[in-house]
């Protein structure tokens, strides 16, 4: 445990506040020195109290001195001196750890409180949350690289990724992405915000430190191969060209090509895998009637759960014949006569199939697939590449909505499985999984999130080794429950109140990070929040650009930052 | 050079104490100057000349409506008057064997004790010492004149520690005055506006 980070200049001192409401600080250095969402620390008596700014306030000890224009009557050195002591600059901040740090290091008694640790007398000094309050006066600092460090980890370890830097101080901030994957993550944002481009940071982040397998479901195809940024028209490297050799682009249907260039394989669904639950997910997008499930079943009844789609799929739909005595009757392979002959009212069973007819005619359900693609992916899962399902041309609801939630649940099964496998023989544990999933809310809005899989992965955690990275710009419209599961959540700017309030839902200061959260700076900064990280703060975030795939190659950040941050920390010889 | 006498004392409490002596252009005291009484046991006490006052001897009424006054005749009453000019003087601190108190001091001067002018470097030694503790008790006084006798105080010590380097000190006087007056607007704001006119600072 780092216990001594090397403390900064004081910006100010504590002058009151409490564990409900927020601390206050009155500032010593300018107003403009410090910013909504700065990480400070406060030291006080043995402990590190750690917070985040989340007001800052201008004050009078009298108005009248705010009110007149004191400097135009009096000489500059009389102004000055009033206006600094009467006009003064409060920040309200929300503690959020406190680590005890014990008596002055070189000290007697700081070698007796390590000796006490060190006998086991008492606890090794961890980062805790907030139970107490520094006291009056106490000092309040600007956190250094070290204290970053200390509370984000270092950027050298193996399991932390730098996924942006502070505002003011520019010291990196990582997300540990063992943490990162034990439960389902959010990003955040309106459009243009950068979603995409932090997506992909932290893909890159996952993929590079071999921490999980990615299989990603790319609606825009925009993922796997180099694309050009819409706003800054500078070519954007995709996740295929970043690692050739472990991430394969499958493409969605026979021949299918994304951005013009070949898929590594395509991917087929073979009607057998469909289920009536695939299909009962699309009402919303289908406009489909309340008699559907009825009639799905009945199908299923009619021709068995691996047949029903080809053979419904197969009847004509209206077709009609004149029986012997010259009247018009539906014919034998008409959906009127499956119907009439299963009790299924006709008019629903050929409302159903009309609806149907956008799938019926999409070349990538086939009879017999060329490949079992599904497994296919499965494997390469498995075995440690990445997989990014690009829609091709098929970027539709109704695709997306389908084909996703079917492999995911392919998927997920094979998962179960092996999940299931390791426990009883204590071998072969499964590589974690994260799913991206784009446009999340439409399907995991409040009607479709019981249905679907992702829902139940959501919920789940990490038992069975699979997670989810939702990716969305209208997170007021995601499921509570599923929102509620999130660990990390990274977002972008977001103007909705109920997009902000989704976002916030469960955390504790969500009144005070509201604001901060509708200040971020579009493209340019996030706020970092939720189980997953020790405490919420805002971010300049980490660009996606050459200078990011040449540091992710050396492994590193960049060296000037982690050497900072150890001397910060009280390593190394300052230069 | 020896110091200047002003004059005797003729009452004294803990806070303040009234001085006698004659006009006289050569020792005539002023306003915020900061005097000093040596007590027999050792003791130097320090005051702030708050107030002068030239109370009539009844002669001078008779003299004032007579035209033309022969100079002879103002110098004697100025010289040779019974009743003395008096002296207000806000106790502000002592000495005690070498070290200076900005507080109230522990006894007052008795009568007839002799009332000096500070020196400039027993200005800056008295005014230096602390933190402007001294100013208190001058703040915390009621009369009209308080500001006034402020502003000409931070004048003359002013002037005094400039002969000693120390040209900051008016600012950290400023800076004090501010603090301890800053939750009363109105007093600070009249404080200031004479500092200002006192001249300390450039415009």
């Amino acid at each position: 445990m780092l216990t001594n980070s090397k403390p900064t200049n004081p910006i100010g001192y504590i002058v009151g506040g409490g564990l409900r409401e927020a601390l206050r600080a009155r500032l010593t250095v300018s107003a403009d020195e410090v910013q909504e969402g700065s990480f400070v620390t406060i030291y006080s008596g043995n402990w590190t109290f750690y917070g985040l700014v989340t007001n800052v306030q201008l004050g009078a000890t009298d108005p009248r001195f705010a009110d007149e224009q004191t400097e135009q009557r009096f000489p500059t050195a009389i102004a000055q001196s009033l206006l600094g002591q009467t006009l003064y600059t409060n920040v309200e901040i929300l503690p959020v750890l406190m680590l005890e740090r014990g008596p002055e290091l070189g000290t007697e008694a700081y070698r007796q409180w390590r000796e006490e640790i060190d006998r086991g007398m008492r606890p090794e000094p961890r980062i805790l949350p907030v139970k107490t309050v520094p006291t009056h006066h106490a000092k309040v600092n600007l956190a250094s690289a070290g204290d970053i460090a200390e509370i984000f980890g270092n950027p050298e370890d193996e399991m932390n990724f730098v996924i942006g830097y502070t505002r003011e101080a520019g010291h990196a901030v990582c997300i540990n992405l063992d943490r990162f994957i034990q439960r389902s993550a959010g990003i955040f944002g309106a459009t243009g915000t950068g979603k995409s481009f932090l997506t992909r940071l932290l893909l890159a982040g996952l993929i590079q430190r071999n921490r999980a397998s990615v299989l990603v479901f790319d609606m825009h195809n925009e993922y796997g191969f180099d694309d050009i940024a819409s706003d800054s028209g500078l070519s954007v490297k995709g996740l295929r060209s970043g690692f050739p050799a472990r991430v394969r682009v499958v493409g969605l249907g026979r021949g299918s090509t994304i951005r013009g260039q070949s898929p590594d394989f395509h991917m087929e669904i073979a009607m057998k895998d469909i289920r009536p639950a695939d299909i009962e997910l699309l009402g919303g997008v289908l406009n489909l009637r309340e008699t559907t499930p009825t009639t799905l079943e009945a199908l299923v009844n009619s021709f068995g759960v691996e047949n029903w789609f080809r053979e419904f799929r197969a009847m004509r739909n209206g077709a009609m014949i004149e029986n012997e005595e010259g009247k018009r009757i539906p014919a034998e392979d008409s959906v009127a006569a499956w119907a009439t002959r299963s009790g299924v009212h006709p008019l629903a069973a050929e409302g159903l199939h009309s609806k149907l007819s956008i799938l019926f005619h999409r070349d990538y359900i086939v009879e017999q697939p060329a490949a079992d693609s599904v497994s296919e992916i499965v494997c390469m899962l498995e075995q440690g590449q990445h997989v990014i399902l690009s829609f091709g041309k098929y970027e539709q609801d109704v695709d997306y909505l389908f084909v996703s939630n079917l492999l995911t649940r392919r998927i997920r099964e094979a998962w179960e499985k092996r999940t299931d496998a390791y426990r009883t023989t204590k071998t072969n544990e499964p590589r974690p999984l994260v799913i991206v999933l784009e446009e999340a809310h439409k399907l995991l809005n409040r009607e479709l999130a019981s249905q679907t899989t992702f829902s139940t992965i959501a919920r789940e955690l990490r038992k069975y080794y699979v997670t989810l990275l939702i990716v969305d710009q209208r997170p007021s419209q995601i499921y509570d429950e599923v929102m509620s599961q999130l660990g990390t959540r990274i977002s972008g700017w977001l103007g909705d109140e109920d997009d902000i309030r989704a976002v916030l839902a469960g955390l504790a200061g969500r009144e005070t990070l509201r604001g901060m959260l509708s200040h971020l700076q579009p493209k340019e900064e996030v706020l970092l929040l939720g189980w997953g990280v020790p405490l919420p703060i805002p971010l300049r975030s980490r660009r996606y650009d050459d200078r990011f795939w040449q540091e992710l190659s050396r492994g590193k950040v960049t060296a000037t930052s982690a050497k900072q941050a150890l001397q910060e920390l009280g390593f190394g010889e300052a230069e | 050079m020896g110091e200047i006498q002003i004059g005797r004392l003729l009452s004294a409490n803990s806070r303040e104490f009234l001085v006698g002596c004659h006009v006289s252009q050569a020792n005539l005291p002023e306003l915020g100057a900061l005097t000093r009484v040596d007590l027999e046991n050792g003791l130097a006490v320090y005051g702030i000349i708050m107030d002068i006052s030239i109370a009539e001897d009844g002669f001078v009424r008779q003299l004032a409506t007579v035209e033309p006054i022969d100079e002879a005749i103002v110098r004697d009453h100025r010289l040779n008057r019974n009743v003395p000019l008096e002296i207000r003087v806000l106790s502000v601190g002592y000495r005690s064997e070498k070290q200076i108190c900005h507080l109230l001091p522990p006894q007052p001067p008795l009568g007839l004790d002799r009332l000096v002018l500070c020196s400039p470097s027993e200005v800056v030694e008295f005014t230096s010492s602390g933190r402007f503790g001294y100013l208190r008790h001058l703040l915390q006084e009621p009369s009209p004149l308080m500001v006034e006798v402020l502003a000409a105080h931070l004048q003359r010590a002013h002037w005094a520690h400039a002969q000693a380097n120390q040209a900051d000190w008016s600012q950290r006087a400023v800076q004090e005055i501010i603090t301890w007056l800053r939750d009363d607007y109105p007093t600070l704001i009249r404080v200031l506006h004479c500092l200002a006119d006192a001249r300390l600072f450039n415009r």
